[in-house]
């Protein structure tokens, strides 16, 4: 086992985002918790205080759905990136290397991309087919 | 700072296979077993009650929890019968009621939650191969305010008078309802969510800071995983029912109407704040269930788990999503249709993780060999029942749907089906995977498959004909029917299977509890699996592992044969205890690379008697006692401070360890490297969450109510919030300053600091009481909602000024010094989330009002 | 605890029958012969609160969507567990790598993705039609403990036509519905005619039904709001709209005098026991808004909010154990009265049509 453990001072030049990326995983689903709770909130102030505004309120969400999914695809594409599959063939980064770790979190970070898109879109869906504050 | 060359580990690491290869002399591994032996010896005869030790407290959780299950069980029994014919008087309908409350609130907040806990402080030190958790003794105080908190809800059905307003509690109902039966619920499991946080604060420093070296994140056990989730998930969804019962118990005790309309208020608030805890809570007693189904899969498959990033994704995919559902739980309350939309678009949206996880399982079974076994065939079935669960769960998803079957036993039957399937099942057969570990001995296979198809077959003779109960109309909670309804038939259908399940959790209660003593020993890994806690002693040791092991796969059972024999011989790390210390290791969070040898705390009756009187400021207000209330409130702090003092961030004796192979470790830390920082900011994040929770009734009472705050209500006095604010901000920044003059050699500057930070801190609670004195909160919500939050800063102050005279004290009796002041960091990060409460409490109390 | 004490036993409200046969019954005590009538009353309830039997346009439409959903469920049911089935006990050996990588990404991410979007969009699809406004007649229902107060506001209504425990609604037509309560969160649900609607004190909810198939249909409370929630229903009936039109103008009118010797009696005792202090009765003095608006109660389906039905014995059991019949509930038992002064008021009150 041991001999794949590289020596601690290649393993900080090379994959050093050690203190970040715990977080970063959770960007793209904290993405989506913005973009439902900014929604959720707009949809409660304008129903409540200017029911008129709703189709103000359908195209902002439109607009946020847009932003938030761009912010995802870029994090998507950074976590891919960092993964890396296409050069190293691993799906699984199953040792107890940096380099595996370094690519098991951007694999990570892809597929919560990848979810947190697929909720965005979904909330996204009651604006399209809502029309009234009823 | 925290780094500073004279604290960081020394020697090689990662060891290499040469140092591993190394024998150690057999008069050294007697030496050290011996010495490990004598400083983990749990307590023996009288005192064993004082034992903190994971293994201990764990299975006292374990059995308390499950206990409450067996007795939440059998009211669901009395009810069954209740409800067995049309117009039955087993139980008259106050009782039904209390039962139906006790059922919901017992089975969630006795059986679910601290199961999870019980299971996560017994086994995760064994899956990451340590020795304990991080604060064993504050695990012994959870489970002992768990013990008071349970025994005190549920013994008030002997008195007749437990809650009867559900385990919802929906005011105005609840508010209303004479007799304490709501305070007994409020106060009593208030309680207990505090002692949840606890745990969820252990398990998330235990996860990530204390796994053994090399374990990386992306080759921890996916229980470990989970329990970062499920933790992180209760530190967020727990602190909105605090506060929701913060200002429920005000309500009750004191009139201040948050919930009444008549006066401004709103019972809408109280279902936000409950379902915004209520819908993770679902998930938080699901995910650490099928953790455990991640664990026996893989070991059933003789293979890894296939799709480990995909389980990883489902599990944090699952948590974030799972806290934009809570209103599916309303959507029946009128809320806008767009609204409802959001709610419903999340609650389908959570069903790819969960749907993503399960098939992660079949493929590793379809990758693997299949070894069916007895855990393996209770997982099976739970998958069996949990599928069927989480399709009525799609269907009611679905608001409109929704709209018929809500409040019906369509829901009573789709809840069952989730959590026999999502978590009792799958605790069971993890029960009948993990006893040879905790017990060293086999339950019985026979009996267990009676027990599993008694089970099994009760839930659906059970739960699936309430299907059509509640399609055929009717409601949940109703202690009666009338004959003419055509629901007769089908609820004595589900009363013969609710007697079927109960025979089949008696004959596992025989299993469980039969003597076992002619039976063999295990092997030591019976199931032949691949993770690190089938490396424990038959028989029994209490030290956790011989020694910490260096690992580099996800299955380092399978991977790394000569692993276990190397543990034993303690060829890893702290393999001895020259001191007699009891302590673990600490690891970083990403890396796991070793840290410090962590000291870690042992037996105490201190626990006990901090939970005892913590226990009594709760229950004592119950019944409008206040005056013992306060007196055992001041007690409890009195022990929970010497508990602090004599035993946590003691200066060492020795400022390094020889931690073996070579490496030399640190044994004091300060700041973000120290388990204890972890342990506050973790705390203050849901401290905060609950802040926010309350912060968040003003914004949904401005929103919700056309007359808040009311045409020409009187404001706070702003001269004094503003005082307030400048003052709590004030001492935050002499904390700040008292902890960099102290680190640089300054003491007399951090000691006058310390010594004007609290003056100020009070002065800052005193202006806010005064700035809201002239306003009567029982007149109306507004001024309520002033005078809660003034409560709510003022009561953190104090706590800071405690924590501030603690750091004082402690500088001049020589626990606080330049070089160890672990104590002062702690101190002040508490204050920065303090500091940001006073100025989020000044703005919402003093600006807010006036702009809005 | 004394609170608790009271009211230890609680004999359960028989159903409400709608053929001669039953109201025609003599109760009570029958509870021993009454298995048979019990099976064959089976057949004539059934349904009545069903979701599964929908009379109404809202019903209908949540009745399909279910159906499509219970379809999809089995389908995916019988595929997941049949797979485990299969890997388990079947073939346990190992199976292709290729094909359980392949299940995760298209069994577990592709498939539900476009499933549940397509069943979101068809749940989000139908909402807004479920809460179209009516066509000119309101409703107004209060929930109380434990009974419903309603008004009929029909298109241009200054005053309301006051009923209580029982829905009349036309068929054909979309009516709208108000709803709130006078102290805790009730919920009001009629499963033929459509989805349930939570009652807020101080929060005004809307629903709107619109009946498709006459006929006599049962609502309940499906909020738990006390210690007698299972006890508060009505009658909900559909009706022809000329019928519906006639029903609510003989709703409106005062109460008729008594035309039988029994029946003044039972009118003096009616004033005497100072019923009127919570009961009205229109064209009487008695004018109380406590309880239940009493002026046409003769012509209504059940007694107690859905508890009882309609026979002298009921309204007899009624007035002398109302807190036998329904725990804690707020009028008190009338049980000093002799046996015939109690006839005497009831067949007062049943003639009160």
């Amino acid at each position: 086992m041991a001999e794949h453990q590289p020596a601690p001072d290649e393993e900080r030049r090379e994959f050093r985002e050690e203190r970040e990326s715990l977080w970063r995983i959770t960007l793209a689903p904290a993405t989506w918790a913005v973009h439902f709770v900014i929604c959720y909130a707009a949809a409660a102030v304008v129903c409540a205080k200017a029911p008129d505004s709703i189709g103000t309120l359908r195209l902002g969400i439109g607009a946020l759905t847009l932003l938030a999914l761009g912010l995802i695809g870029w994090l998507g594409w950074r976590a891919w990136v960092q993964w890396d599959v296409r050069t190293t063939g691993d799906y699984r980064n199953p040792l107890g290397e940096a380099e595996d770790r370094h690519q098991f979190l951007g694999h990570a970070a892809v597929l919560l991309s990848v979810i947190s898109a697929l909720g965005v879109l979904y909330v996204a869906l009651p604006a399209l087919f809502i029309r009234s504050c009823g | 700072m925290s780094d500073r060359r004279d604290m960081a580990p020394e020697g090689p690491y990662p060891p290499t296979d040469a140092m591993l290869a190394e024998k150690v002399p057999q008069n050294v591994q007697k030496r050290q077993a011996e010495e490990l032996r004598a400083a983990w010896a749990p307590p023996k005869g009288w005192r064993y009650p004082t034992a903190v030790n994971n293994s201990e407290v764990g299975l006292w959780y374990a059995l308390t929890a499950f206990g409450f299950m067996l007795l939440a069980g059998v009211l669901a029994l009395a009810m069954r019968l209740q409800l067995a014919v049309p117009g039955n008087d087993v139980l008259s309908a106050d009782r039904f009621n209390q039962f139906f409350t006790m059922h919901g609130s017992a089975m969630m907040f006795l059986f679910a939650v601290p199961m999870f806990e019980a299971i996560a402080i017994l086994i995760l030190p064994a899956f990451l191969g340590g020795r304990d958790m991080p604060f064993p003794r504050l695990s012994a105080f959870g489970f002992w305010c768990f013990v008071i908190g349970g025994t005190f809800v549920m013994g008030s059905l002997l008195f007749n008078v437990a809650p009867t307003a559900g385990w919802f509690m929906y005011p105005p109902l609840a508010t209303q309802d004479e007799g304490p039966g709501s305070d007994i619920w409020l106060l009593g499991l208030s309680f207990i969510e505090i002692a949840s946080i606890a745990a969820a604060v252990e398990l998330i420093v235990g996860a990530l800071k204390c796994r053994p070296p090399g374990m990386r994140v992306n080759i921890m056990p996916l229980y470990a995983w989970y329990v970062l989730v499920v933790g992180g998930m209760i530190l967020f969804a727990f602190p909105p029912l605090i506060a929701g019962d913060f200002l429920f118990e005000l309500e009750r005790s004191f009139d201040w109407p948050f919930f009444d309309p008549t006066r401004g208020g709103d019972p809408m608030l109280w279902q936000h704040l409950f379902w915004i805890f209520g819908h993770p809570e679902v998930y938080i007693v699901f995910l650490p269930s099928i953790a455990i189904a991640a664990m026996v899969v893989p070991t059933v498959a003789q293979r890894p788990i296939v799709g480990y990033s995909w389980i990883v994704l489902s599990a944090v995919g699952t948590g974030f999503l799972s806290f934009g559902l809570w209103v599916h739980h309303m959507f029946t309350t009128g809320l806008p249709n767009i609204s409802l939309g959001f709610f419903s678009a999340a609650s389908e949206a959570v069903v790819i993780p969960t749907g993503i996880q399960l098939l992660a399982f079949a493929a590793t079974l379809i990758a693997g060999r299949v070894r069916m076994s007895l855990p393996m065939l209770w997982i099976a079935g739970a998958l069996a029942i949990f599928t069927a669960g989480g399709l009525t769960g799609v269907m009611i998803g679905i608001a409109p749907f929704d709209w018929q079957v809500h409040d019906t036993y369509f829901i009573v039957a789709h809840l069952h089906y989730v959590l026999f399937g999502g978590m009792v099942l799958p605790v069971i057969g993890g029960v009948y995977y993990f006893y040879p570990f905790i017990r060293k001995k086999m339950l019985s296979d026979r009996l267990g498959r009676w027990a599993f198809w008694l089970i099994f077959t009760g839930v659906n003779v059970t739960f699936l004909p309430m299907h059509l109960t509640g399609l055929l109309g009717m409601p949940r909670r109703v202690f009666t029917y009338s004959d003419g309804m055509g629901w007769g038939w089908l609820n004595l259908i589900s009363t013969v299977g609710a007697f079927v399940i109960a025979a089949g959790f008696a004959v596992f209660v025989w299993d469980l509890l039969r003597p076992k003593g002619s039976q063999p020993r295990i092997a030591r890994n019976p199931w032949d699996a691949g993770t690190l806690e089938w490396s424990h002693d038959v028989p029994e040791e209490y030290w956790g592992a011989r020694s910490i092991p260096h690992i580099t796969s996800r299955y380092p059972l399978w991977d790394d044969k000569g692993l276990v024999e190397r543990m034993d011989a303690g060829r890893y790390y702290l393999p001895d205890s020259p001191h007699g210390h009891r302590e673990t290791l600490v690891t970083s969070v990403i890396d796991a690379t070793p840290e410090l040898a962590q000291r870690v705390t042992g037996p105490t009756w201190i626990t006990l008697w901090a939970a005892a009187f913590t226990g009594g400021a709760f229950i004592f207000p119950t019944f409008h006692m206040y005056p013992p209330a306060i007196i055992c409130a001041a007690f409890a702090i009195v022990c929970i401070v010497y508990w602090l003092w004599t035993a946590t961030a003691r200066p060492p004796a020795h400022e390094m360890r020889d931690a073996g192979l070579g490496l030399r470790l640190p044994t004091y830390a300060s700041g973000p490297k120290a388990v204890g920082w972890w342990a506050v900011w973790i705390t203050m994040l849901g401290d905060a969450t609950a802040f926010a929770s309350v912060v968040f009734g003003f914004f949904f009472y401005w929103t919700a109510k056309a007359d808040f705050p009311p045409e020409g209500a009187q404001h706070a006095a702003a001269g004094w919030v503003a005082l307030a604010t400048l003052a709590l901000v004030l001492s935050w920044a002499l904390t700040l300053g008292a902890r960099e003059w102290n680190r640089a050699g300054r003491v007399a500057a951090a000691r006058a600091a310390l010594v004007a930070a609290p003056v100020l801190a009070a002065g800052g609670a005193g202006a806010l009481i005064l700035s809201v004195l002239d306003l009567t909160p029982s007149a109306h919500v507004y001024p309520a909602l002033m005078w809660a939050l003034m409560v709510w800063v003022s009561a953190h102050a104090l706590v800071g000024i405690i924590m501030q005279l603690y750091c004082l004290a402690g500088s001049f009796a020589g626990k606080l010094t330049p070089r160890y002041d672990a104590d002062l960091w702690n101190v002040t990060l508490f204050w920065h989330f303090l500091c940001l409460t006073a100025l989020v409490a000044g703005a919402v109390i003093g600006l807010a009002p006036r702009v809005l | 605890m004394e609170r608790r004490a009271a009211h230890a036993r609680t004999p359960v409200g028989r159903s409400m029958e709608p053929t001669e046969r039953d109201r025609d019954r003599v109760l009570p005590g029958a509870r021993a012969g009454s298995v048979l009538l019990g099976l064959s009353m089976l057949a004539a309830c059934e349904g009545r609160q069903s979701v599964l039997a929908p009379a109404g346009a809202d019903a209908r439409v949540l009745g399909d969507l279910f159906m499509v959903m219970l379809v999809g469920a089995v389908v995916l049911w019988l595929s997941v567990n049949g797979l485990f089935f299969y890997v388990t006990r079947i073939n346990p050996a190992a199976l292709s790598k290729r094909f359980a990588n392949g299940l995760i990404v298209g069994g577990g991410l592709l498939l539900p993705s476009v499933v549940l979007a397509g069943l979101l969009g068809y749940g989000l699809s139908i909402m807004p039609d479920q809460r179209a406004p009516g066509d000119g007649l309101t409703l107004r229902v209060r929930g109380e403990q434990w009974w419903w107060r309603v008004e009929y506001w029909p298109e241009g209504a200054d005053a309301p036509i006051v009923s209580a425990n029982e829905i009349r609604l036309p068929v054909g037509q979309r009516a709208d519905i108000l709803l709130d309560s006078a102290r805790v969160i009730h919920s009001f649900w009629i499963p033929a005619l459509g989805g349930k609607m939570d009652m807020f004190p101080g929060r005004e909810t809307r629903l709107s039904l619109h009946p498709e198939k006459p006929g006599r249909y049962r609502g309940q409370c499906a909020e738990f709001c006390g210690t007698s929630h299972a006890l508060m229903a009505f009658e909900a009936v559909a009706m022809p709209p000329e019928a519906f039109d006639a029903w609510l103008r003989q709703q409106e009118a005062p109460a008729a005098a008594p035309a039988t010797a029994q029946g003044q009696r039972g009118a003096r005792i009616f004033a005497r026991e100072g019923c009127g202090a919570c009961h009205t009765v229109r064209g009487t003095k008695a004018r109380g808004l406590v309880g239940p608006d009493l002026t046409h109660v003769g012509s209504r389906l059940s007694l107690g909010a859905g508890t009882l039905g309609t026979t002298l014995a009921d309204y007899e059991t009624w007035i002398a154990h109302t807190g036998t019949v329904k725990p804690e509930v707020e009028m008190p038992a009338y049980d000093h009265l002799d046996p015939a002064d109690r006839a005497d008021l009831a067949h007062y009150l049943k003639a009160l049509e």
